[in-house]
């Protein structure tokens, strides 16, 4: 008898109707959920119709509160609740109509679902609605959770950050990673060191489903004048954890100096403590990359003996310490080192020359001079070729070109250039 | 034992193979397209909450540099660089590497861009051909364009590698037009994600029929010509189902290079894109998994299907047929290269299910059914198959196709949603069940041309051309 024949025709058969059938299921599942959807869509378009401008001028302050919220209360269906939502928080608002928004959300009972949500509560309520099915099956709750906490985030709704800073232990990896954000957004100063502590546990716990970027993205956030809490990380004695919050500090440093052009680290907005640990500790920390970290927060620092500390990062045996050195001295406020920096175009390491080359450049014609009379003395080829490669980069040759034409080769006492001679901008001749 | 039992019981052997091909083929398929069914359904929810704008204005995103290797691409180059120097991304060098185009294309990124010809430093980390020269304007300082000696895509890739400063690279062909926030979403669960993930790929989805404006996709359409359609089911299938179903499962051997992240260090260490494979793509992604086992890292690999990529199919036979051969021999020669994996018990589900099902299923499939398209016919001629089996088995092989396009259809219905008018979802669910009555064969066909020429040992790069398909 030949192998498969018989026995198998019955089976396949009925494999084939099953088939056939789950076929037709499928088609008639797409069909019916694109009708579905596009009800759904209507009603959202009919709602944001009728009541959008409603909404925005009750966030906006042109109509009156209380007969705005009045129109968005009339609103009804089981829907009624994902409808406010759609309305008010599905587009983010100007930082200014946050206080509204989030009175109005508190005023039409939007917060208070919200926090039951992400406290894990199921209310009768919220299972009416479309979305019951994800409150219901519990698995998927997390994605309830966390839609939550990140509304919670929108409105900046202050009174919730316990509730946040207890969703950074939720079951699932995505309420706490919002959390974190929603954290960061809200910016409650008593919220940061819950923030720092769950850091610490995923910097010391490898196995932790949240990621450390995600923690320090929300750190960064918090203005300056929080950074004492830093200091038991600061003092710790794992090195992972010193040069996380070095870094910390290093990122809230920088984003304050992006917004004022003289920034200076002082006894305003920087404590003694703080100070002291970097002039004296970190710059000498036995982990480089805490070394490396805390030449920024050093450069900044009006203590005197930060310049020398950052100037002995530059001679540090690791080479990205001393490229984070070099880096940390693109300031014009540095010339006077720029002989220390220029020292570093010979420089083992490729990226610590290109580095210095570019802190040179920053100090604009003094430091071009520099450059210049480097790339004409220097017997080493590695250092004048990354010279070469940065004045290419930065479009530098034409200008220098031009000068070599109406001015002799700069000498360590003349300039090459006009007075209006600028890095990066290559004259028109 | 004389001659004619010897056929009966090889003809025998075969029928079992071709049965066996089938139940294991379409089993996986249809286990990839349940787990699938949660998983990017429940992905497409947590999108409501993904906060693209605190990555984008978060200090911590990491910076990112586009490599795009570029030959004879004269008519598309300058218009996709533009598309990509518009990327919504924090941080974001582009690098253009022209691996020695005998048309305009350099010339033309030259006078788009008002490049300057310089004489850089290249310190090759990845060893590569010669360069002919660095371009740059000062005034798009995130912008190198790369001028090389012709030595394939690879190499050109491997280039940009070496000139890549920042710890992740995005690999995008020349033809593909990526959405605006693409990159912030293909780094997304890299940020996210605790373990260091080393490669991040995204969705490509078909540009033909699509309007395009200012450098953007602006309407999304079905394309007229049927094979462009009958690629949009596939395309579909591919990526909902088939990557998103590995992903969850851990056994993604497939990432598209034609958009996709990667971490650079990592891919440094595994020496880079690798020329003797005509799907680099694969073949890196294989490299880093052995890497990672050989050398005890934790590595993890991401598919994530809201990032999109548009690229241009090809809308003719004779260019789908380059496409298909090409990628049947690259398989192959990732597979054959990498067989240490093969039921290895260090690569886990990549080497006991991963790797089997891409040899068997997707590699030796293509020679196993089209022979079978002969086999069995001539087996009912010579009533070693009664009728009805070989009428039921045809009919099951063929509607069993068309069950899982149509759930790569409903994928999309229930996520994405891309195509908007009712009709086009009517017609990819048409496309989806006959996709399988004469379609499938012809790319079968190429599939089946693509395993000869590695056998036989052919070599050549087969470039499909871009005819410029969109509206």
């Amino acid at each position: 008898m030949p192998f498969l024949i018989e026995h198998v025709t019955e089976v396949v058969f009925t494999i084939v109707v099953v088939v056939l059938l789950g076929t037709g299921t499928l088609i008639g599942m797409a069909i019916a959920r694109r009708q579905r959807r596009e009800r759904y869509f209507q009603r959202i378009d009919q709602v944001r119709e009728r009541f959008g401008p409603v909404a925005t001028a009750l966030i906006s302050e042109r109509i009156e509160y209380q007969r705005g919220l009045e129109a968005l209360k009339s609103i009804s269906g089981v829907d009624r609740m994902h409808m406010l939502e759609q309305l008010l928080v599905s587009k983010p608002a100007p930082p200014d109509q946050i206080p509204i928004l989030r009175k109005a959300c508190q005023d039409l009972g939007l917060v208070k679902l919200w926090q039951q949500e992400v406290s894990g509560q199921i209310t009768p309520v919220a299972l009416m609605s479309p979305q019951g099915i994800l409150r219901r099956v519990s698995r998927l709750h997390f994605l309830v959770r966390a839609k939550a906490a990140e509304n919670l985030g929108i409105i900046r709704h202050k009174e919730s950050w316990p509730l946040l800073v207890k969703a950074l232990d939720d079951s699932h990896a995505d309420v706490q990673t919002v959390a974190a954000r929603a954290l960061a957004a809200i910016g409650e100063p008593a919220s940061f060191p819950m923030l720092l502590n769950r850091l610490q546990r995923v910097v010391l716990d490898g196995s932790d489903h949240l990621s450390l970027r995600t923690m320090k993205s929300a750190a960064v956030s918090f203005p300056l004048k929080q950074a004492d809490e830093l200091l038991p990380l600061l003092a710790a004695l794992n090195g992972r954890l010193r040069f996380q919050a070095v870094d910390i500090l290093r990122e809230m440093v920088e984003r304050e100096a992006a917004r004022e052009a003289e920034f200076q680290l002082d006894r305003q907005n920087l404590s003694p403590e703080l100070t002291e640990l970097f002039v004296t500790k970190l710059c000498f920390d036995e982990n480089p990359d805490a070394r490396a970290r805390s030449a920024l927060t050093l450069s900044y620092l009006l203590d005197l003996r930060a310049t020398p500390a950052l100037v002995t990062l530059l001679e540090d045996p690791q080479w990205f310490v001393r490229l984070h050195a070099v880096r940390s001295l693109a300031k014009r406020k540095f010339l006077s080192q720029a002989d220390a920096i220029g020292k570093r175009l010979t420089d083992s390491q490729w990226m610590v020359r290109e580095a210095a080359a570019r802190t040179l450049m920053v100090f604009g014609r003094a430091g071009l001079d520099q450059l210049t009379r480097h790339f004409l003395e220097t017997q080493d080829r590695y250092s004048r070729e990354q010279v070469a490669d940065e004045m290419q980069r930065a479009g530098l040759l034409p200008t220098l070109l031009f000068c070599s034409i109406w001015e002799p080769i700069p000498t360590p006492r003349s300039g090459p250039g006009s007075g209006n001679w600028q890095p990066g901008k290559p004259t028109s001749s | 034992m004389d001659w004619r039992q010897l056929f009966y019981h090889s003809m025998n052997m075969f029928n079992v193979v071709i049965v066996s091909y089938f139940f294991v083929g379409n089993g996986v398929y249809t286990l990839l397209m349940m787990v699938s069914l949660v998983s990017v359904w429940v992905h497409n929810r947590r999108l409501a909450y993904q906060g693209l704008d605190d990555i984008r204005e978060s200090v911590i995103t990491p910076p990112a540099t586009i490599i795009m290797p570029a030959w004879n691409e004269q008519e598309i180059i300058a218009t996709s660089l533009a598309s990509i120097l518009k990327t919504d991304y924090p941080s974001l060098e582009v690098i253009v590497v022209d691996d020695g185009s005998s048309d305009e294309t350099l010339q033309r990124l030259i006078t788009a861009f008002k490049l300057v010809k310089m004489d850089l430093i290249y310190r090759p980390r990845i060893p590569t051909k010669a360069l002919r020269g660095f371009y740059l304007n000062p005034r798009i300082p995130n912008l190198l364009v790369i001028s090389k000696e012709n030595g394939g895509k690879p190499d050109a890739l491997n280039v940009g590698i070496n000139m890549c400063r920042t710890p992740y690279f995005c690999t995008l062909d020349s033809d593909c037009l990526l959405e605006p926030d693409a990159l912030l979403r293909l780094m997304r669960p890299i940020i996210r994600s605790p373990i260091n993930t080393v490669a991040s790929g995204g969705i490509v989805r078909i540009l033909n029929g699509c309007d395009v404006k200012d450098d953007r996709v602006v309407k999304v359409g079905l394309p007229q010509g049927r094979v462009e359609r009958f690629q949009v089911v596939e395309y579909l299938r591919s990526f909902h189902f088939g990557r998103a179903g590995w992903d969850l499962l851990g056994g993604t051997l497939i990432v598209s290079g034609a958009f996709a992240v990667f971490h650079r260090e990592s891919v440094i260490e595994t020496g880079g894109f690798h020329l003797d494979t005509v799907t680099e793509d694969m073949d890196l992604i294989v490299q880093l998994h052995r890497w990672a086992v050989h050398n005890h890292r934790k590595i993890k690999m991401s598919f994530t299907s809201d990032p999109v990529c548009w690229t241009e199919c090809p809308s003719s036979l004779s260019n789908l047929a380059r496409q298909r051969r090409r990628w049947q021999m690259g398989l192959f020669q990732t597979l054959w290269k990498n067989s240490e994996m093969l039921f290895n018990r260090k690569f886990g589900l990549l080497g006991w299910l991963s790797f089997p099902f891409q040899l068997y299923i997707e590699g030796l499939g293509a020679a196993v059914e089209f022979l079978g398209y002969f086999m069995v016919p001539l087996a009912l001629g010579l009533g070693i198959v009664p009728p009805t089996l070989f009428v039921l088995f045809v009919l099951l092989g063929l509607v069993y196709g068309g069950f899982l396009s149509v759930g790569a259809v409903l994928l999309e219905e229930l996520t994405y949603r891309r195509y908007p008018k009712g009709r086009d979802l009517l017609t990819l669910l048409i496309y989806a069940v006959i996709e399988n009555f004469g379609y499938r064969q012809v790319v079968l066909f190429y599939r089946f041309q693509g395993l000869v020429r590695f056998i036989t040992g052919f070599q050549q790069w087969e470039k499909v051309v871009h005819v410029g398909a969109a509206e």
